[in-house]
């Protein structure tokens, strides 16, 4: 943290309003969203607003007039933490595991690549197919759930190769010398030099899932996540419900990482306190 | 002592591997025999025949959709590496805390928690011929007339596919620079190095697989669309895979496994293409 | 939330309860040798049973599926699905449906292939009262109705028991059990054109050039442009809803000139698409839903459902019980299916501007003021609602198009699969990519 200290560079005030412009980018569209999402009762997804009510965040938790906007989304965010989780674990283990060569890496390698390729439509029919000719039940927590993986899986492995890369493993060594076991030496040692490239893993993860279609459609069963609902509703009169969702998520998102980085920022003061050293 | 470890890399990569297996690699199975079936009226008959192959190789169209879903891969793919590029720059050299670092990072990341679907229902009050754009430009006196090609245009779909994709392209570059060591900047720093020879010594060549793995991002996302291109170009364009979806919404599976399959090796082939010029595992093993 | 964990847990103690008797009752009736007690076991276990209906957001509602479930006893639930997600799903995954709601032409897709079963017609209350459009392909005068299409008498009835084979002749064997239709024609923009539009030669008229869209579905889209064209006196059709060949490629052809020539400013996808488009003035004539019509006009903008001179693109939906149905499931499949046409669900409808198949048990689930807008095409006596209490029709309006009679009295062709389906896919992906 030696660079901390001094005056800013000019460059940095040109990254920083070039950062400032893209979030204006990908805001911007949103704002539409955040705006209609309090239209009126008579109102529709498009400019004019015919008034200013919340119903349709009440719309959400009652499911009436609006399908099961509800039910997915609860439905939606349940696997996507799943699938956030079970991504972060297993191309975590994967990607350790391509550090060393080992026969049969190239095939798992360019498996997953070819799944990353692969028209989502295709894989979802295909396991649709498979579970029809074994006599499965398809569910969104099983043939849904396998089928997404398909797709995060390979984002983590991938991203995983850029966290890892360049790793100095003179730590891991080191922690050996001083006599750690392996499972010390991953969680004391590796874990926390990874970490952020580990939050990378499971945000890639939970959105990649959260907003799945095609490989989802054929494979979720007899309910909707948020998705195949909303896609499904866009055949008829769609309400500012959906609005509703988003903004409802970009609410809950900017409270929870709020909260989240204030609690990150008491700890490390605290800690500095407590050991009385400044930063 | 060799055996060891090679079981333990057995054992981390046997999740994955038992995952891609079961639900990739075995439906796709199917999905190549299918490509050789004959079919009819939602029918598949079981017979194996090269008619869905020879069809597309003689078919004008297919040369015509691969050229437009190129020319969208290729256009993105740049765009969204400027962008990428510096932000993840912006976000590991300029931002000086861990904790802002993530803050900042994050804030780019909410608006994908809103569904893609109605973030593109959003654009269309946005950019339409009477939308919230062509307005601000006519009030500010800027143009006279609304502006035609902001909507159901090649041009809209580029700006969609920037706003949805460049965060992949963002992340894998932000993990790479992140492990560039700040003690060998400073070094070059102290050797006498100017701005211009660091970046082009030390940062580019160390965020190469960042940049590799996003390209293979972005142009795997492009290449496989269908819902942005028929979505914001009005129906105008298609792409590779909005053809094949229309032929799976008819039933057609052959013709649509044909595709899906040629597909897959012409963008295999451009993914190799990138490990060639960047070899991504080889710095894992270092 | 917590009162549906309530009812789960109820429902799972009476399960318990249920079984308990029924072990009971088997053995009585082993004892005894008599089969005694079945009934109250049936009348118990009925409750258990739950239905899944799939189909289209337009009818597959969940105030119709609280409805039924609140009046028959057992649960039926619905899961809205994009058209092409469920053929697929039909296909490939037919056990996870268990009632199909189909649009009328997709059943081509399943004739023969033990995915959908026929219902008897003695199990269907309520086919008498049915129109005739249904039951013998006439008008109530006694008119023929168009064939060009999947009209309702290609696939309303099964030749056999089995149902291997449509019959185009009534036998006691019916595919399905219809439900409703509609009669589809253009959406215009009166206030921007400015003038009476009543042919769909409109549709291709230079004056609408890069004003003008069309539906991105092979089928509908090229039957409206068919429509253009058969009213210019470009192409005579042999039958627009199942056109050969030639046919497709002269029609293609002349959309890719226009095309061209930028004459279609979207290809709309979905809904909000089409509603977008004509509220926000990019579009003043185009492909449409007679919903998205009407939520433009409740936009306060002007927007008009013509009725044209050549007739209407007419669609009907038809509710299927899945193969896999057998005993008890089936029985609640036939009584739920007739209560589905029993009236509540057809007023519902009507109210989102769809005909029921037996407007009479419909008419019972209507006020006189709006069966007399709905159906017979008079000028609202009071303000017309939709099916949620939201203002739709200003008194005074008339329905466009005007009466029913009017309206399904001017069928010009059905919404369709056609034989050349392949083909056709092949060239509409051409005149996209083109």
């Amino acid at each position: 943290m030696k660079q901390a200290a001094g005056p800013r560079p000019w460059t940095f005030y040109v990254f920083a309003s070039f950062f400032a412009l893209f979030v204006l980018f990908l805001y911007g569209p949103m704002t539409v969203i955040y705006i209609l999402s309090f239209q009126g009762p008579t109102g529709g997804l498009t400019f004019p607003m015919t008034g200013f009510s919340f119903l349709w965040f009440h719309a959400l938790v009652t499911a009436e007039r609006v399908g099961d906007i509800g039910g997915s989304f609860q439905r939606s965010i349940v696997l996507a933490v799943i699938v956030a989780v079970l991504t972060v674990v297993l191309s975590v283990a994967a990607g350790l595991a391509f550090r060393r060569r080992f026969p049969g890496s190239g095939v798992v390698f360019y498996l997953a690549i070819a799944s990353l390729i692969m028209p989502g439509l295709f894989v979802g029919l295909g396991i649709a197919v498979g579970f029809q000719l074994l006599g499965l039940d398809i569910d969104w927590y099983t043939s849904a759930l396998g089928a997404q993986l398909t797709w995060t899986l390979p984002y983590g492995l991938l991203i995983m190769f850029a966290v890892l890369g360049r790793f100095n493993r003179a730590y891991e060594e080191a922690a050996t010398d001083l006599g750690a076991t392996p499972w010390q030496r991953m969680r004391e040692v590796v874990l926390p030099i990874l970490l952020p490239g580990i939050i990378g893993v499971a945000l890639f993860g939970f959105t990649l899932s959260y907003d799945e279609f095609p490989r989802t459609v054929l494979t979720a069963g007899t309910r909707n996540t948020l998705p195949l609902e909303i896609w499904a509703m866009t055949t008829n009169v769609t309400s500012p419900a959906l609005f509703a969702v988003g903004t409802v998520t970009t609410i809950v998102s900017f409270i929870a990482i709020g909260a989240g980085l204030i609690s990150i920022a008491v700890i490390q003061r605290r800690r500095t306190r407590g050991t009385g050293q400044p930063m | 002592m060799k055996a060891l470890p090679r079981l333990a890399s057995w054992l981390q990569v046997a999740p994955v591997a038992l995952i891609l297996v079961l639900f990739f690699g075995l439906p796709m199975l199917v999905v190549v025999t299918v490509s050789f079936f004959d079919y009819g009226q939602g029918r598949l008959y079981p017979t194996f025949i090269f008619d869905n192959y020879v069809e597309i190789f003689s078919s004008s169209v297919t040369l015509r959709l691969y050229l437009s879903s190129l020319k969208f891969a290729l256009i993105v793919w740049a765009v969204t590496l400027l962008i990428g590029f510096n932000i993840a720059y912006f976000l590991v050299f300029h931002v000086r805390t861990l904790l802002w670092q993530i803050g900042l990072f994050l804030l780019c990341t909410v608006p994908f928690w809103t569904s893609n679907i109605i973030r593109m229902i959003s654009w269309i009050p946005f950019l339409g011929r009477n939308g919230i754009f062509n307005q601000t430009l006519e009030g500010a006196g800027i143009t006279s007339q609304p502006l035609e090609f902001l909507l159901f245009s090649d041009f809209a779909v580029i700006v969609a596919y920037v706003h949805l994709f460049t965060l992949f392209m963002v992340v894998p570059i932000f993990n790479s620079m992140a492990r560039i060591d700040r003690s060998l900047i400073e070094a070059a720093y102290d050797a006498g190095a100017g701005p211009w020879r660091i970046f082009s010594e030390i940062i580019l060549p160390l965020s190469k697989t960042g940049i590799a793995l996003g390209s293979i991002f972005v142009i795997t996302l492009v290449m496989g669309d269908f819902f942005v291109v028929k979505t914001m170009s009005g129906g105008q364009s298609a792409s590779v895979v909005s053809a094949l979806s229309n032929e799976i919404s008819a039933i057609q599976y052959p013709p649509a496994a044909a595709n899906a399959m040629i597909l897959v090796a012409i963008v295999t082939l451009m993914v190799s293409g990138i490990l060639r010029l960047v070899d991504i595992r080889k710095e894992l093993i270092a | 939330m917590t009162r549906t964990v309530e009812e789960k847990h109820k429902r799972k103690i009476k399960r318990r309860q249920v079984l308990n008797a029924a072990a009971v009752g088997a053995g009585l009736a082993v004892g005894s040798g008599l089969v005694r007690g079945f009934p109250t076991i049936w009348a118990q276990n009925i409750k258990d049973i739950k239905l899944v209906q799939v189909g289209g957001s337009y009818s597959n509602i969940v105030e119709i599926a609280n409805q039924a479930t609140k009046e028959l006893g057992f649960t039926v639930e619905m899961q809205a699905i994009d058209p092409d997600a469920q053929t697929n799903r039909t296909l490939t995954q037919p056990k996870s449906i268990d009632i199909n709601d189909l649009g009328t032409f997709l059943l081509y897709y399943f004739v023969g292939r033990s995915i959908v079963q026929p219902i008897p017609v003695s199990k269907y209350k309520y086919w008498d009262k049915t129109l005739t459009l249904f039951t013998k392909g006439e008008y109530a005068d006694g008119r023929k109705v168009s064939t060009q299409g999947t009209s309702p008498m290609k696939i309303q009835y099964y030749d056999s028991p089995e149902g291997k084979k449509f019959s185009t002749k009534p036998t006691e064997w019916l595919s399905g059990i219809p439900t409703m239709f509609n009669a589809d024609t253009l959406g215009v923009r009166p206030d921007l054109i400015g003038r009476t539009v009543d042919s769909w030669k409109e549709l291709l008229n230079p004056e609408f050039k890069g004003k003008a869209a069309l539906v991105n579905t092979p089928s509908i889209g090229v039957m409206d442009v068919a429509m253009a064209l058969e009213a210019r006196g470009d192409i005579k059709y042999g039958d627009k809803g199942n056109m050969t060949k030639e046919e497709i490629d002269k029609t293609i052809k002349i959309m890719l000139d226009f095309k061209k020539g930028g004459h279609f400013r979207a290809f709309w996808t979905n809904f909000d698409q089409s509603v977008n488009l004509m509220a926000s003035g990019e579009v003043v004539i185009q492909s449409m839903w007679s919903p998205a019509v009407t939520a433009v006009r409740s936009r306060g903008i002007p927007c008009t459902y013509v009725p044209l001179k050549e007739g209407y693109r007419s669609w009907s939906s038809i509710l299927c019980p899945m193969a896999h149905l057998s005993g008890m499931k089936l029985d609640a499949a036939i009584d739920y299916m007739n209560w589905h046409n029993s009236g509540w669900t057809g007023g519902f409808v009507a109210r989102q501007g769809y005909y029921s198949t037996v407007p009479e048990t419909a008419k019972k689930f209507l006020s006189a003021d709006e069966w007399d807008y709905w159906y017979d095409g008079k000028p609202a006596a009071v303000d017309i609602k939709d099916p949620y209490g939201n203002l739709m029709e200003k008194k005074g309006q008339v329905r466009d198009g005007g009466s029913f009679a009017e309206r399904t009295g001017k069928i010009a062709c059905w919404n369709t699969l056609m034989d050349e389906n392949r083909y056709l896919t092949r060239r509409w992906n051409e005149f996209i990519s083109g």
